[in-house]
């Protein structure tokens, strides 16, 4: 294979996210035929979905190019190869090839559709995690990510009828969700600002000590009891004993800030101070026997009584990040990019690994170069033979539903 | 499509006779309409231009109900109320003379279709036309009479079925207690129930909602406002062909130009501004831009949605792009050079239109701020009087060192619902307290018109602050100056 000759030049750099191992990356282990086939929704000829699509590239220094398309997998591999960027973002389908755009007049290059894309980001439980902060993570934070997709994922199937899901890691910090379906990337931006509504639940800047206010009527809607069901199976594990929400005066007095009665607050704050190493489970258990007596006292007004139920899900529920959502002309970080920062590769994860699915192991572009500086010379695709063999596999099953079906439904060449 | 005994109830249809011979067999037998056909009458240009001026003042009596009515009732009472004014319609049970009821259903049915025409010349008039048309539909269907609502329905051809009892238990199961047990249910794409889908407010199943029969009004507005959208770029294709007519062009571009809500004009109250000098006025600054400004000093950074609020008002009192780049630089401290030429600089030279589609952008009006793009976990723009607890915002307003029972007057009022009166007393309040800092006057008050623009607070503020220079220019100064050194219990309106 002809990365022989090269073998020696990849080791001295191996480890850096240069335009040489990127260069390597996308000629060598990027999967251009599948990620063809995705956004040109056939395996065939390209079509507008295609041709019409925006991409855009970072390149060295930092610059931004927008506005990129290309005619076919080809012209776009090969602008890979000169461009190496280090970031590619997915754009909209407009009305004719983006790279023409400066050449139309204003009004009638319009974006016509996208997919509908969710991000979910780490640093939005910044206020409620303890075991990191920023732009870091850990197997415990990521459990969050895990209770997202469960919630999205359920509701886009069950309650929109969407089929056609991947969600993919962002390389770095959180989770990325592409619906696929026809209906889906036809929606217009009151569309999906609606589909979005419907998913949102948490409410309320930094200023807002309680995110989660539901009227009688909406916290019986069926989403909310189902979501309900899936951050109760978690809430006890990730957030009281992983997270020990309640461990010191510092974290009790956030979780305490959202309690509407100033009175019981005290109360509790003045029994924690006193006992203070008690776990974050036994405390929880102590701070809502005592919501409950105080709501068995005061009624149901003072929204005492759906307490546990809105700081469950305030802690638990799926933070989006709306305006990537709601806007057809929004880019988002492409699936097999290679995340600047941590090199890892931004991958696929199947619908039945929320679980079980592991950041960690994902493979960074290091990695990977040397797998395939070790691998056995043979021919065919060199990324079966490093550790992005099982993410492709996840990718190409994910592939195989957006296609049109092969029988059936096409009419037959045959004469 | 309403169920058979309500309509017994009403007396309908027997009454349908009742409607007067020359209004059945006019161009109008109903009030309502979905405006689907165009006219094909005369108009006078008189008739051309009042019509459309008099139907622009309800459309713009909407938008500040909807920016200042306090709950539903009052909203339907103010746009009620303009209605009447401007373009009342009765119903054909009215004893009104034919003539009459026909007379106004005509200047209904002009009106709406000239200012469709003069609405459609660019993107953002279509939509504020679209916005309030919408509304306006919806504001007369939700009080028409029984017989009125079933025929404007019929005409939409909403292609509805009621859901059967046994379908409604084998498709929702026990979602269907989300309903009320007697409502009929209607089984649509969500798709055509938008408003309804994002305040979760129907079942979905598969992408199927179910829509009560108390809100098949939101079906009918979906499909006014589809049909509506694309008649918009339609007119907006025709208008260039219009150019040869000489009487009606000017008429519709003045139609236009006024919409409502004018975009804050930067006035320069607070002469050159400097990064330096930032610090020095964010005394005057309304408390949304203090927040920001405070949070941006304690945390050196500020999310997406605070760099544009503060940025733009920055920008509105008079901070040029060099400054907005070193002030910004300077608060971003704890970032390399690099990582801040990379991350920020591009946006704040997009905000001063040197970038991009290069568009002069504006300061965020309080509407904006208050409706739009509410704060995530970690944001800390917004509007305090919208998005902060009850008790965060108390404790913001006593660092005023306002006494307990105006912080609590202001707090009411931002609890209430009022988010600008509640800035607007805020700002009075403190401009009180400072004029009275040396000779306490215990029935003095300030009162002013509401506030609409966080920099329209800041020029306010500055200028009864600072005393009006000697031959101001500045407008706001000299009249807020003037309030001051009035009598107590000064009334005045400043725009």
């Amino acid at each position: 294979m002809e990365l022989d000759d090269e073998k020696m030049q990849v080791d001295d750099g191996i480890d850096e996210i240069s335009p040489m191992t990127l260069g390597h990356y996308y000629q060598h282990l990027f999967p251009h035929a599948l990620y063809y086939k995705w956004l040109n929704y056939n395996g065939k000829l390209a079509t507008t979905e295609y041709t019409h699509r925006e991409f855009s590239f970072t390149i060295k220094d930092g610059i931004y190019l927008r506005y990129q398309s290309f005619k076919d997998s080809e012209e776009f591999q090969r602008e890979l190869s000169r461009l190496s960027p280090s970031k590619i973002d997915i754009g909209a389908i407009f009305t004719a090839p983006p790279k023409h755009a400066k050449s139309l007049q204003p009004g009638v290059f319009k974006p016509v559709s996208k997919e509908l894309v969710f991000d979910i980001d780490m640093t939005d439980y910044d206020e409620i995690r303890t075991c990191c902060q920023g732009g870091d993570i850990c197997a415990k934070c990521w459990r969050f990510m895990t209770v997202a997709m469960h919630v999205l994922d359920r509701a886009l199937r069950e309650d929109f009828g969407f089929t056609k899901i991947m969600w993919a890691y962002s390389g770095r910090r959180g989770v990325h969700c592409w619906v696929c379906d026809e209906r889906a990337r036809k929606l217009d931006d009151p569309g999906r600002k609606a589909v979005a509504g419907y998913l949102s639940l948490i409410r309320g800047g930094a200023e807002q000590a309680k995110k989660v206010n539901l009227s009688q009527r909406n916290a019986q809607h069926p989403h909310i009891v189902r979501s309900l069901e899936i951050v109760e199976e978690y809430f006890e594990d990730v957030l009281l004993v992983d997270q020990e929400i309640l461990l010191t005066r510092d974290r009790w007095t956030k979780v305490l800030n959202a309690l509407p009665d100033e009175e019981l607050r005290k109360i509790m704050d003045a029994q924690w101070s006193k006992r203070p190493d008690r776990s974050s489970v036994d405390k929880w258990s102590e701070l809502i026997d005592a919501v409950d007596k105080r709501a068995a006292k005061k009624g149901s007004k003072f929204g005492l009584s759906t307490f546990e139920r809105d700081l469950m899900l305030q802690m638990t529920y799926p933070r989006l990040d709306e305006n990537v959502t709601t806007h057809v002309n929004h880019l988002l970080k492409s699936p097999f990019c290679i995340h600047p920062k941590t090199g890892r590769v931004c991958t696929p994860i199947a619908a039945d690994q929320f679980d079980s699915f592991d950041p960690f192991a994902v493979p960074t572009l290091a990695q990977l170069l040397r797998e395939v500086n070790e691998a056995p010379v043979h021919s065919g695709s060199a990324a079966k033979s490093t550790s992005m063999a099982p993410y492709i596999g996840v990718f190409e099953d994910f592939v195989s539903t957006v296609l049109p079906t092969p029988t059936g439904s096409q009419p037959s060449l045959d004469f | 499509m309403f169920n058979q005994r309500a309509v017994k109830k009403e007396g309908y249809p027997g009454e349908q006779t009742a409607v007067p011979e020359v209004v059945r067999r006019s161009r109008y037998p109903c009030r309502l309409s979905m405006y689907s056909d165009a006219p094909d009458v005369e108009v006078s240009i008189e008739e051309f231009e009042t019509f459309a001026l008099d139907r622009l003042q309800v459309l713009r009596a909407i938008e500040d109900a909807q920016l200042r009515a306090k709950g539903e009732d009052d909203m339907r009472k103010r746009v009620s109320e303009a209605l009447e004014k401007h373009m009342p319609s009765h119903t054909n049970r009215s004893k009104l003379p034919p003539r009459q009821l026909v007379g106004e259903r005509r200047k209904d049915h002009v009106s709406h279709f000239i200012l469709r025409l003069a609405f459609s010349r660019t993107e953002e008039l279509r939509g504020w036309f679209l916005r309030y048309e919408c509304a306006l539909l919806k504001h007369r269907f939700q009080n028409a009479d029984l017989a009125e609502k079933q025929e404007l329905l019929s005409s939409a051809q909403l292609r509805l079925a009621h859901l059967s009892p046994a379908d409604r238990g084998a498709k929702l199961g026990s979602a269907s207690s989300f309903y009320a047990q007697q409502e009929q249910l209607f089984e649509v794409d969500f798709e055509r129930v938008l408003d309804l889908v994002g305040r979760s407010q129907v079942v979905l199943r598969a992408g199927r909602a179910f829509v009560p029969q108390s809100e098949v009004a939101t079906l009918l507005i979906h499909e006014f406002r589809h049909t509506l959208t694309q008649a918009l770029s339609v007119c907006a294709k025709a208008l260039p062909q219009m150019g040869e007519d000489e009487r009606l062009l000017p008429v519709l571009q003045n139609l236009s130009n006024q919409t409502a809500r004018s975009e804050y004009q930067s006035t320069g109250a607070a002469g050159a501004v400097t990064a330096e000098s930032v610090v020095g006025l964010s005394d005057s600054f309304p408390l949304c831009m203090q927040h920001l400004h405070s949070q941006l000093a304690r945390d050196h950074h500020l999310r997406h949605g605070g760099r544009m609020q503060l940025g733009l008002f920055l920008k509105g009192i008079g901070l040029g792009l060099q400054d907005a780049l070193v002030f910004w630089r300077r608060a971003f401290s704890a970032m390399t050079d690099d990582q801040f030429q990379k991350g920020y600089a591009y946006n704040i030279r997009h905000n001063y239109g040197m970038e991009g589609k290069r568009a002069d952008y504006t300061p965020y009006s309080c509407h904006r701020v208050i409706m739009s793009n509410p704060p995530g976990p970690g944001d800390h723009h917004g509007c305090p009087f919208r998005h902060f607890s009850s008790e965060r915002l108390r404790a913001a307003l006593h660092k005023d060192s306002l006494p307990d029972p105006e912080v609590r007057e202001v707090a009411d009022l931002a609890q209430a619902g009022h988010y600008q009166v509640a800035c607007t007393r805020h700002l009075e309040l403190r401009l009180l307290h400072r004029r009275q800092n040396n000779q306490p006057q215990p029935d003095a008050d300030i009162r002013l018109s509401a506030v609409t623009s966080p920099n329209q607070y800041f020029d306010l503020c500055l200028g009864c602050t600072k005393p009006a220079p000697p031959a101001a220019g500045a407008d706001t100064a000299s009249t807020a100056a003037a309030i001051l050194s009035g009598a107590p219990k000064a009334a005045a309106a400043i725009h």
